[in-house]
């Protein structure tokens, strides 16, 4: 199974998905070309944790292959609007603040809609020049609006130039080649199930493919069964241990269920560090090229 | 009672980055106030399900309900009511007690514009939040009100979207789009925003600017009254008798947010209370216990390793809550809220957590 070209990294919030998409983008670029682009551009966590933060509009460079750019809505809808009305004489900003009130108040799914369009622009030319796109999209929730707003936006423009966009930007999610969602989620039952229900929305309301589930934070193997019950008189340090064992069970038990739904799970190593930073974001990155699905 | 004393407060209102347990904190408060006495109201935004559950609240609670205070330990009889915000439902009801009839009403609602507004402009909730408020301050039984705040990219989302929700149904847009008299009369801006949206229609095979029109002019004559409500929420938010609280994990994105919303709330002259960091780390056990167990060598390595490991992350821990002290503003104290080692499930849960709230 080939890689699509676009990865489109989403997750509960608390999951890690900047740090999950930040090394998945570096452990793509150790192979072609990779463009990481960064939804929530004010705070660019992907991009701090690369070590190349993001300063206005301009990509930055966060290794030999791999580039960093922020992609904001209201960018995408300033460029269609001038795209559509040529309004060089009138004061430019006054009218702009204005009627950009009414037509997002109007159409408040147009901003969102256009990102999409954006992102499948982006995976059209990274097909061209044989690249990968890893994309830090919003939590689970907000993903799966945004994802549905093609939908609901050919449900008001029935003809006519957004109509038109509508049914290329749901094809493009729907073609495994090109549109592929990457789970993250924590060893917790309910940032599973939350992870689970939404591969299972993704693929009956919206026929979008998840690629991978990642497990973030798996403390690695310490202590045995037995050893649990040799230290269950010892308090805060007996609890402290079965936290750490409930936790890779859970990691154990995740694995069975994504399998079952059809979505293969990688495994990231809880990295007991007093510091998040590039060093670790690359320790993930082998971790998941290791792993990765076979492309 | 936990040490955030919130006892001369009428008002305290959550604000923070989304998936930090804003609600849950805002659970936990209420409980707490009801626990010591007092007659609580809390309104919950998008609660998980088993907190909902935890509360008692159905999915259709846009009133108050009373919540059952018996399984809380040590309950004096206070009394606590929750509701869960229906920003639609209560945009609704609104438009109903407002409209000069009630076939306007009717119209209004069946509206395309209407309707794509109410569901999904980001505004809506948050106005919807401020009614609630206005409408739990009515009451003359209630003495305290916890706010949850509708999931925000940026603090002031909550004080300003009432404000550009206000300016789009503003009077000026009738004069804009519906007959050129009234205060702000035909200028270039509006002819040019006429232009806009015509232009817009006849590319994007929308028919907007008709529908805004119809609705702009349907609003009509409610626009003060929104203005009116709104500016008292306000108000209420200023008080000295309430309590900005923002609440953020001790993750680095999320106190890189929280960060961001403790500047914006200073600038908007909001004078944060708190700082509560959810989910913090219990206190680490003492190394000294692991030599005097009388467990095996290799067993003691294990549970000496283990310590270490979550020493660094303790470490982690305390260097975010560096960061945010560096912009603690003045009189705000930064607060822990342990965590459970699991989703809070009952009001037990939810009133431990308000009881171990603690200074950091």
């Amino acid at each position: 199974m080939a890689l699509p070209r676009l990865l489109f990294v989403t997750g509960k919030g608390g999951t890690g998905k900047s740090t999950v998409a930040a090394a998945l983008a570096h452990a793509l670029s150790l192979e072609r070309p990779t463009v990481l682009a960064d939804l929530d551009p004010r705070l660019s966590a992907a991009a701090m944790l690369l070590g190349a933060p993001l300063t206005g509009d301009a990509p930055a460079r966060a290794g030999a292959n791999l580039e960093v750019v922020a992609l904001t809505a209201r960018a995408e809808l300033e460029a269609f609007m001038r795209r559509i009305v040529p309004v060089a004489a009138i004061s430019r900003r006054m009218l702009r603040s204005r009627t950009f009130g009414y037509v997002t108040a109007a159409l408040p799914g147009l901003e969102a809609f256009l990102l999409l369009e954006r992102l499948r622009i982006m995976a059209g030319d990274a097909a061209l020049e044989n690249r990968y796109v890893v994309v830090d999209a919003p939590a689970s929730g907000s993903a799966l609006e945004l994802l549905a707003v093609a939908r609901g936006v050919k449900g008001i423009a029935p003809i006519g130039s957004l109509n038109r966009i509508a049914h290329s930007v749901e094809s493009f999610l729907v073609d495994s080649a090109r549109f592929g969602v990457i789970l993250t989620v924590t060893p917790e039952e309910l940032a599973i199930r939350e992870a689970l229900e939404l591969a299972g929305a993704l693929r009956t309301h919206l026929g979008i493919a998840t690629v991978a589930a990642i497990m973030n934070r798996t403390p690695a193997p310490m202590f045995t069964r037995a050893d649990l019950e040799a230290i269950a008189g010892l308090g805060a340090h007996a609890s402290l241990a079965r936290r750490r064992e409930h936790e890779r069970a859970a990691a154990r038990r995740a694995r069975t269920q994504f399998a079952r739904a059809g979505v293969p799970m990688i495994e990231l190593a809880m990295l007991y560090r007093p510091a998040m930073g590039r060093a670790e974001i690359d320790e993930l990155a082998a971790a998941i090229a290791a792993e990765m699905p076979a492309r | 009672m936990n040490q955030l004393d919130l006892g001369g407060c009428k008002l305290a209102i959550c604000l923070g980055p989304g998936g930090v347990g804003k609600t849950t904190i805002s659970a936990a408060l209420a409980i707490d106030a009801a626990s010591a006495g007092r007659a609580v109201d809390v309104m919950t935004v998008d609660p998980a399900p088993r907190l909902l559950d935890a509360l008692g609240l159905g999915s259709d609670a846009s009133e108050p309900r009373e919540v059952d205070l018996r399984e809380v330990p040590g309950a004096k009889r206070g009394r606590l009511r929750a509701l869960r915000l229906d920003p639609r439902a209560t945009f609704d009801a609104i438009v109903r007690r407002h409209a000069a009839s009630p076939a306007a009403a009717e119209a209004i609602i069946a509206g395309r514009i209407y309707r794509n507004i109410a569901s999904a402009f980001a505004g809506v909730a948050d106005y919807m939040a401020m009614e609630k408020l206005l409408e739990l301050d009515a009451e003359p039984a209630t003495d305290f009100i916890v706010l949850d705040t509708p999931p925000a990219a940026e603090a002031l989302d909550f004080l300003e979207a009432p404000r550009r929700l206000l300016e789009l149904l503003g009077s000026r847009a009738v004069t804009l789009l519906g007959p050129r008299t009234g205060r702000f009369g035909g200028s270039m801006v509006d002819i040019a925003a006429r232009a806009v949206l015509s232009a817009f229609d006849r590319v994007t095979g929308l028919k907007l600017l008709g529908d805004v029109q119809a609705f702009v002019r349907n609003f009509d004559g409610m626009y003060e009254g929104f203005a009116e409500r709104a500016k008292r929420a306000g108000a209420m938010l200023h008080a000295d008798t309430a309590a900005v609280i923002v609440v953020t994990t001790a993750e680095a994105g999320r106190i890189a947010q929280a960060r961001e919303f403790i500047a914006a709330l200073g600038r908007a002259e909001l004078r944060v209370r708190a700082v509560i960091v959810n989910r913090a780390m219990a206190n680490l056990p003492e190394t000294a216990e692991i030599s005097q167990a009388k467990v095996p060598a290799a067993l003691k390595r294990k549970l000496r390793r283990n310590l270490e490991d979550h020493a660094a992350l303790k470490t982690r821990e305390a260097l975010s809550f560096d960061t945010l002290r560096a912009t603690m503003p003045a009189g705000a104290a930064l607060m822990l809220a342990p965590d459970l080692g699991h989703e809070p499930r009952t009001l037990s849960d939810l009133a431990q957590i308000a009881t171990q709230i603690h200074r950091a």
